[in-house]
């Protein structure tokens, strides 16, 4: 059984792409077979495995499976990490699914499909509120939540209840924040931590991703930050945050 | 992930630049990483178990690694492993994946380094336009390493591995590559062509007899054809069997010895009676001078399974017994080994060789059936101890002493001989095929009956040196038990035996045998 992982923000720009690529590849690199499937129109996870943004038949074809999945199913430079690109079409992605009778349950039967294939799956979301969220919530194992310390963040907790919540499949789909971007010389962000972190002290995960330049030069390298600045804070961050990912994921089973 | 995967080779060394060169006209680009070098050993059995399973089994940078054929250079299993010098008996590699993977394939068969290679590698990233690795190579220059260190230079092989998506790009990379710099597609892996280039052979060295005969050709002939090919066998396994390599060495040797003894019985018209006489002395005492070991590498094979008769409280206290076995199997070997090597034994491998070598054209004035077709003599022998032992069989019954049993079972091997040896080649499937498998299951439980038998004799004889070593008294007992339960079984195999036989004597089968063989 793969073990499916979603980095998920209702906010943009939070670091759910950066995080995606980062520990998918820690996973490859820790000898698991990984996929990362990018669910993002704007297809940033594909350009920084420089992969192109190319679905054939485009997203409809995908979910109608009628061309097995792996055939768009591109191997990275990695070993061991392939990847499901994304295209523009991927903004239809609700529409696509809205097809089914039920809609919410048919990203996990196109998953279904390679899974077999993979120890872990990462799964890119677009920020947005959405049949495709509702589909990533049902179809994770857990999701993965960058969180930038901010006097507001405690809405994101807040908001994420109520879309998880009333998931019926199997109970409410595990979910596993951490603090993304920080700065932890402003005092503004470090009160932030600590008070979430005592209110939410079972989602927040010890390991947190500091405001970095080499995560923003991934854009430049096309790599994750392990490979162009290994040893750098950003890439031992990464390596602490799947670190605690992978225990929180072993104690749940 | 690596989807698909192409080896080839060039007779020539390959630079890297020629390959940047061929490819950066297909608008690719190639970038190096560090070139390496690894030092491998290539192993598989004596008979190419493995390789017949299309499996390679590697050493390299301390660990064992095996890979099926055409999935590149993927392990599914590996472990830690010291260099292999000497042979590997399964058992002596630590629990876990490879073992179990290779287990069931190589059973009692020790692992042998067949080919040490040296082997510079340089890895190349094929990149597109969007700087993606769209196929990764190798540029790989083998090396075989003899054992005095020296190196011998094999092809060059280029490696190609796809990437998961892009299958066309890995296509076009191969025929390019392939047209510019003259490579071929490398028929052999490179372990067989190591393996081959340091004079062995990657499929193995067998024991099957598999010669071809023709009916109507001379017994004499056909009769040295195959005793040679037994013969070869012989010789092959010797240095195994006198090295103890493992134990199939010995076996095999001692199976084609005991083959050879019933070819010279069966066709012996064929054969200078003299000569034939010696012979037959020197192969029986050959036959000889290897039972004990072979008997004792069987207890010590068996030792765990025969052990399982007896119920679990007491399995433990039969250590002891282990122990005895493996000390008698020691003191056994030592004694054949010098036999082996003895002039006697040199002088009998001789006189065999020579003997074969000269039969044909030998005066026939004392061979009576050196120019019968051998297609007729084999029917008439097969026929004949067929007969013999639906006679034999007949007259047993539950109460027969156990010599009785125990000479119907040697006639049964006879006959296995006669119909695999001559059988096989000379007559009809459809008839020899079944015949076997009946005769199979008669020397099934003929042979488990006198296996019992021996095995219980054994343990007695065994009795007083196992009751001098501490746990001694405990082990005795539980040797009571495993005795009591060893003569149940020979008596479920007797009891086994009527039906067994019926089969094997039933008169469709007799018909079959007549039909075939004639009457
Ligand atoms: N830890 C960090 N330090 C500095 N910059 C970061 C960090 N994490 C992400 N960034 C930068 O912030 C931007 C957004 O990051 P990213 O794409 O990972 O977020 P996202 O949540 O996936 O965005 P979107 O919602 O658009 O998909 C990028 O330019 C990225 O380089
Ligand atoms: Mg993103």
């Amino acid at each position: 059984m793969s073990i499916v992982l979603a980095t998920y923000n209702i906010k943009g720009g939070v670091g759910k792409t950066s995080a995606a690529v980062n520990l998918a590849y820690l996973a490859a690199r820790g000898g698991h077979r990984t996929l990362l499937w990018d669910l993002d129109p704007q297809a940033a996870s594909t350009f920084l495995f420089r992969v192109r943004p190319k679905l054939r038949g485009g997203a409809r074809k995908l979910v109608r499976m009628h061309a097995p999945v792996v055939q768009q199913i591109k191997g990275t430079d990695h070993d061991r990490l392939d990847l499901l690109p994304a295209d523009f079409s991927l903004r239809h992605l609700d529409l696509a699914l809205d097809a089914f009778k039920r809609p919410t349950t048919r990203l996990a039967r196109v998953l279904e499909s390679v899974t077999p294939d993979y120890d872990y799956v990462f799964l890119d979301c677009p920020p947005s509120i959405s049949l495709v969220s509702e589909s990533v919530f049902e179809a994770a194992d857990a999701l993965l939540v960058p969180v930038i310390p901010a006097t507001l963040s405690s809405r994101t907790f807040e908001q994420l209840e109520e879309l998880t919540g009333d998931d019926t499949s199997g109970g409410p789909v595990q979910v596993l924040a951490f603090f993304s971007m920080v700065e932890a010389r402003r005092a503004l962000h470090r009160g932030a931590m600590a008070r979430l972190r005592e209110v939410h002290h079972l989602t927040m995960l010890g390991a947190a991703i500091p405001a970095s330049e080499d995560v923003e030069r991934m854009g430049d390298e096309r790599n994750p930050v392990a490979v162009f600045a290994p040893g750098s804070i950003a890439a031992v961050s990464y390596e602490a945050l799947w670190w605690d990912v992978q225990r929180r994921m072993r104690a749940g089973r | 992930m690596t989807d698909r995967t192409a080896e080839l080779v060039a007779e020539r060394e390959l630079a890297p630049e020629e390959i940047a060169a061929a490819l950066a006209e297909l608008g690719l680009a190639v970038r190096a990483a560090d070139a390496d070098t690894i030092e491998r050993v290539y192993l598989d059995t004596f008979d190419g178990l493995l390789h017949a399973e299309g499996l390679t089994l590697r050493w390299q940078r301390g660990q064992l690694e095996l890979l099926p054929a055409g999935r590149g250079d993927i392990p599914f299993a590996a472990a830690a492993c010291p260099d292999p010098a000497g042979p590997l008996p399964v058992a002596q590699l630590s629990p876990g994946p490879l073992r179990d993977a290779l287990h069931p394939v190589i059973d009692v068969r020790a692992l042998l380094a067949l080919a040490r290679v040296r082997v510079h590698s340089t890895p190349l990233a094929v990149l597109d336009a969007l700087d993606k690795t769209v196929a990764r190579l190798a540029v790989e220059t083998p090396a075989l390493v003899s054992g005095s260190g020296r190196e011998a230079l094999l092809r060059p092989r280029l490696r190609l591995a796809g990437v998961r998506g892009y299958e066309r790009e890995l296509a076009l990379v191969r025929d390019r590559l392939s047209g510019a710099l003259g490579l071929e597609p490398a028929g052999a892996t490179l372990a067989d062509e190591a393996v081959r280039a340091a004079g062995g052979r990657p499929e193995g060295t067998g024991a099957k007899v598999d010669v071809a005969l023709d009916a109507n050709e001379r017994a004499d002939a056909a009769a040295a054809a195959v005793l040679s090919r037994m013969l070869e066998i012989a010789d092959d396994n010797l240095p195994g069997t006198i090295a103890d390599t493992d134990s199939e060495f010995l076996h095999d040797y001692r199976v084609s010895v005991r083959r050879s003894r019933a070819v010279l019985r069966e066709l012996k018209g064929v054969f200078p009676p003299g000569e034939l006489g010696e012979l037959r002395a020197e192969l029986r005492w050959l036959q000889q001078v290897t039972g004990p070991s072979r008997d004792l590498d069987v207890y010590v094979l068996e030792f765990d399974a025969t052990r399982a008769l007896v119920p679990g409280e007491e399995r433990a206290e039969l250590e002891p017994l282990r122990a005895v076995l493996g000390g008698r199997r020691l003191v056994a070997r030592r004694q054949m080994v010098q036999e082996l090597r003895s002039p006697r034994a040199v002088g009998a491998r001789a006189r065999w060789g020579s003997m074969l070598e000269r039969l044909v054209a030998l005066p026939g004035e004392d061979r009576p059936d050196a120019t019968a077709p051998i297609g007729e003599l084999a029917a008439a022998r097969i026929r004949r101890v067929y007969r013999r032992m639906v006679r034999m069989g007949r007259a047993i019954g539950p109460d027969s002493p156990a010599e009785e049993y125990h000479e119907l079972r040697k006639q049964g091997k006879e006959l296995r001989y006669l119909l695999e040896l001559l059988g096989v080649p000379l007559f009809d499937a459809g008839v020899v095929k079944p015949m076997i498998r009946a005769l199979k299951g008669l020397q099934d439980v003929l042979g488990r009956h006198q296996d019992r038998e021996v095995q219980t004799a054994t343990l007695r004889a065994l009795a007083d040196e196992v009751s001098a070593l501490p746990g001694g008294p405990a082990c005795l007992i539980a040797m009571g038990v495993l005795v009591d339960r060893l003569e149940r079984d020979a008596a479920a195999a007797r009891a086994e035996f009527a039906d067994a036989f019926a089969s094997f004597a039933s008169a469709e089968q007799r018909a079959r045998v007549r039909k075939a063989f004639g009457a």
